[in-house]
């Protein structure tokens, strides 16, 4: 079969690459900044994935992760107590100010737990044994502060509320949407830091024993802490989540983003896509003479269309690519998985050919007769 | 009779002014004959073709091809008759500029049904008895005007139809390309057993034509 749609477009290619260029920014940018826009909710909910804990209990109304409040440390005795719960342990999550050598005072998130290794946190760790964050004043920093904090070795000590502790590994990967740096310490270390963490904890990670429904456990332990939240692994993380994409609106941008690249996208391949149209009428004309129907040159409009959406694509998501090691460096993380990618392409292809569908009409208007006009 | 037409009438509405372009025309061709179709601008002669061509629906009237009558109305069954059973040819060549000489005789079969090497080589037969085996990689724009015609010709004649329909085809052609381009174009018909009508103002089409049909103010002349 002679594909006179593939012919026209290398024929006319200065308008083939136009539409290449246009199709290609529109996934650029769609790529790019939702990339980047997952990458940063995937920050706020890493440790909600690392974590090993089936439930979390929260205090009421905690908005995400990041923003806890407390409640009595006892409350995990209760929670113990729940048939079904194979282990329940508090967790501190909290903001406090660290001393920095140059003398500056910055915010770190800590994360102080009695048993890391029980919990799988923190991950990826440098350097030293999570176990001895028990032995004394010992912390561990995330590579990532590195930005914030300048430049740390184990071995350094760092101020954190008053009192000194040693620097004895580092851990990668461990971030926050808040972009404050995590350090993870003991418990009874961080509750020591502040008198409002006396006797008090923000979290409980519940673990429940195998085999019985984690839903059914959530359950009663809100029946018996009707003053806390308590959600499973995936509801937690997706109101963290949530509450970054609804309450900053930042949701709202990544939507103007996207349908900003899908306007500059139909608005390029339509406008040329048409102008070829209008452009070939008598080429479309003889087609229609010769016994073609309106659906032959539909097909040859949808073909462009799809070319150009499978060479835009491709060329936007080299560019993408391209695109992550640059962004690394400024520590932005364009997570572009490939469902994200097959959603795009979809996308790609269905803006394309709904392009193309403003052609249609022009096409269908044409008479055949004017194949005998001079 | 390949080709007849049986008091066919045309009329053009422009706004409330009714123009009446063909007054009741009848004529037939047979397998194998050249008719040329003579008659000064505004006689008709190209409303005429494009009806024969089930291009345009007349107004009233007739039209058998190959014996069977067409279905004036249903707009499929004419695009299935030029399909099958209508090859044109355009003044102004009407090439696909984006397709070498043999691209092009194949995309109109593939356009009539054929499909794979067979239309390849149907197309290239076509293309070798126009005499142009030798430019079956040449694009449009890298043709004469007597080959782009040539290439015209093969793409009417391929896909086999009855009657082969041509709208001043030496109109661009300078004379001696001209002649060479007639007589290909008779003897191809005469071969191939087609029914050839020629729209034209030209004198010369008069010496390769069986018949000299004239036509006048929608009419056709005794």
């Amino acid at each position: 079969m002679v594909s006179l749609a593939r012919k026209n477009l290398l024929h006319d290619w200065l308008r083939f690459a136009i539409t290449v260029a246009g199709v290609s920014f529109a996934v650029t940018l769609i790529l790019v900044q939702v990339g980047l826009f997952m990458g940063l909710l995937g920050k706020s909910t890493v440790t909600i994935e690392n974590a090993s804990a089936d439930i979390w209990v929260t205090s009421k109304e905690t908005p995400n992760v990041d923003f806890a409040h407390t409640f009595p440390e006892t409350t995990v005795l209760r929670v113990r107590g729940v048939p079904g719960v194979q282990r329940a342990d508090n967790l501190i999550l909290q903001f406090m100010n660290i001393m920095l050598p140059s003398g500056a005072e910055e915010g770190c998130l800590v994360y102080a737990l009695d048993d890391f290794q029980a919990w799988n946190l923190p991950w990826n760790v440098e350097g030293a044994d999570v176990r001895d964050l028990k032995r004394g004043r010992y912390l561990l920093m995330d590579q990532s502060a590195v930005r914030r904090f300048g430049a740390f070795a184990i071995g350094d000590y760092r101020e954190i509320v008053g009192a000194r502790f040693k620097i004895i590994g580092t851990t990668t990967g461990a971030q926050s949407f808040t972009t404050a740096p995590i350090v993870f310490m003991d418990f009874r270390n961080a509750q020591e830091r502040l008198e409002t963490l006396r006797n008090k904890a923000q979290y409980v990670l519940v673990k429940v024993e195998p085999g019985v429904d984690v839903n059914a456990v959530v359950a009663e332990i809100r029946r018996i802490l009707p003053y806390n939240d308590v959600y499973t692994k995936a509801d937690w993380a997706r109101r963290s989540r949530s509450y970054w994409v609804v309450s900053t609106g930042l949701g709202m941008n990544m939507g103007v983003t996207v349908f900003l690249g899908i306007l500059v996208g139909i608005v390029v391949v339509g406008q040329t896509l048409y102008t070829s149209a209008v452009e070939h009428v008598k080429e479309f004309g003889t087609v229609k003479a010769i016994g073609g129907s309106n659906w032959d040159i539909y097909k040859i409009l949808g073909e462009q269309a799809l070319i150009a959406a499978v060479v835009g694509f491709a060329l936007g998501g080299v560019i993408s690519l391209l695109m992550r090691p640059l962004m690394a460096k400024l520590y932005l993380n364009v997570l572009i998985t490939p469902g994200f990618a097959a959603t795009v392409f979809v996308g790609t292809v269905l803006m394309c050919l709904g392009a193309a569908m403003l052609s249609f009409r022009r096409v269908a208007s044409i008479d055949p007769a004017l194949v005998f006009r001079a | 009779m390949v080709l007849k037409v049986s008091d066919v009438r045309k009329t053009f509405e422009e706004g409330i002014q009714k123009v009446e372009v063909l007054k009741g025309v009848s004529m037939e061709v047979a397998q194998g004959e050249v008719v040329a179709l003579e008659g000064p601008s505004g006689s008709g002669k190209t409303t005429l073709l494009s009806i024969m061509g089930c291009i345009l629906t007349p107004t009233s009237g007739e039209i058998s091809i190959g014996g069977e009558r067409v279905a004036l109305h249903d707009a499929a069954k004419l695009r299935e008759v030029r399909r099958r059973s209508i090859g044109f040819v355009f003044q102004q060549f009407n090439l696909f500029p984006a397709l070498t000489a043999l691209e092009n005789v194949e995309y109109a079969l593939n356009v009539k049904g054929g499909r794979g090497p067979e239309a390849r080589r149907e197309a290239t037969r076509a293309l070798e008895a126009v005499g142009l085996a030798d430019r079956l990689r040449f694009l449009p724009r890298d043709l004469s005007g007597g080959q782009k015609q040539r290439v015209a010709i093969a793409r009417a004649l391929a896909g086999r139809p009855q009657v082969i329909l041509a709208d001043e085809p030496t109109a661009n052609l300078d004379t001696a390309v001209g002649v060479q381009i007639l007589e290909l174009f008779r003897d191809l018909a005469k071969r191939e057993n087609k029914g050839l009508v020629i729209v034209t103002h030209d004198p010369k089409v008069r010496n390769v034509a069986d018949r000299v049909v004239g036509i006048k103010d929608g009419r056709l002349a005794a």
